[in-house]
């Protein structure tokens, strides 16, 4: 890949912003947030889609954010009634598919606040890829919304079947 | 087959079927529980024992303090950044539905257990439950105190050891992920299995308060 991924992201921002039309962007993070929790809260979960609009196959191999202490791909996994987390090490992301990160199902476990977030307050996140690209985005504050699809706890029957989508 | 056993069979049938019918007039007088909670209460309300846990400001909190309401029930830890903080985020959604009338406002609370004493304080558990709903009650225990309450819940749990490299108080828990409900009389009367979906279970909660009232009443004609 000729140009580093964030200036990809830049190039691609900076068209759309002129209205201008440009190609896919290899990796595109949709509509970012973090589940809003008590300000006493040591561990939060950030969600998104990862888009990746290239022909090739990518990893995510890493996450940080400078309001936490760690941060780490998770996935809700559910044994009937009984929930438990795992580690995602590396996060697939398959050519022209999106990987939704969705509540109940992965996540970006956000580990130890340095202080408390508040809604609307957004969270800097840096994925890093297994090329050593890194990819940067901030992600909102919010509740979980009501009523709809992402406002549900995991379903036993679906949430460890994984999210990727083609 | 003689007329004498013929006749006697011919009795046999006539006193089954009339048994049957009496059984079965009998049966319709027993209120039924309507299909649309089928799926949340259980068979047979479970009578809890005692249990102590504690909560914040030094407090306890036992069986006596689930009678007079009506209980929602969850087991988790607040190091827990999925499930826990939707599940209490539902609940808190419940509330507000259900706080709209005052007289329902009056019956109902919840009460979120952390199976996690090493992590969770019962004055952290109360701050962070607060969060939710400002009525909301957070409690946790010794070991023991914990297993005795969720035992009777038929909630299991699982504290897991931390993964080699990490720090010693960076672990995670399975745990049961059904809020259960216990009514005024302190049994435990059905639960709500996930996915949860706030405007679901405050219906559903409003048709058991209603069942459960008809039942008590229909009782009180009957005996």
């Amino acid at each position: 890949m000729g140009l580093p991924m964030k200036s990809w992201v830049s190039l691609v921002l900076g068209c759309a912003a002129l209205g201008a039309f440009a190609s896919p962007p290899p990796i595109r993070i949709v509509e970012p947030w973090v589940q809003a929790a008590p300000p006493n809260a040591k561990v939060m979960a950030a969600y998104a889609r990862i888009e990746n609009g290239a022909d090739k196959p990518q990893k995510v191999i890493g996450v940080s954010s400078p309001r936490f202490e760690d941060a780490e791909i998770h996935r809700t996994v559910m044994h009937g009634n009984m929930a438990h987390m795992e580690q995602v090490k590396e996060l697939a992301l398959p050519p022209r598919a999106t990987v939704a990160l969705t509540p109940g199902g992965m996540h970006i476990m956000l580990i130890v606040a340095r202080g408390p977030l508040k809604i609307g307050d957004r969270v800097p996140i840096t994925l890093t890829l297994a090329g050593g690209e890194t990819l940067a985005f901030e992600a909102t504050v919010r509740a979980a919304r009501a009523a709809g699809a992402e406002g549900q706890t995991p379903d036993a029957h679906s949430a460890h079947k994984g999210s990727a989508r083609q | 087959m003689s007329r004498r056993t013929g006749l006697a069979l011919l009795l046999a049938i006539a006193a089954s079927v009339a048994a049957f019918i009496a059984w079965n007039t009998d049966r319709d007088r027993v209120v039924r529980t309507p299909a649309e909670i089928e799926d949340y209460v259980f068979w047979q309300a479970k009578e809890l024992s005692d249990f102590t846990l504690a909560r914040a400001g030094d407090r306890t909190l036992t069986t006596s303090d689930l009678k007079g309401k009506w209980t929602f029930v969850f087991l988790g830890y607040t190091h827990c950044p999925d499930v826990c903080p939707l599940t209490l985020a539902v609940l808190g959604e419940v509330f507000t539905m259900l706080e709209k009338d005052p007289q329902v406002r009056r019956e109902i609370q919840t009460l979120f257990v952390s199976v996690d004493p090493g992590r969770d304080t019962p004055e952290a558990l109360g701050e962070y439950v607060s969060y939710f709903n400002a009525g909301f009650i957070g409690a946790t225990g010794s070991v023991a105190q914990i297993d005795a309450f969720a035992r009777q819940m038929g909630a299991l749990y699982a504290i897991h050891a931390p993964e080699a490299g990490k720090p010693r108080d960076n672990y995670l828990v399975t745990h049961n992920s059904t809020v259960f409900l216990v009514d005024p009389r302190g049994r435990l009367y059905g639960r709500f299995p996930a996915p949860h979906v706030a405007p679901e279970i405050a219906e559903a909660f409003l048709k058991i308060r209603a069942f459960d009232s008809e039942r008590s009443n229909t009782r009180w004609a009957f005996q």
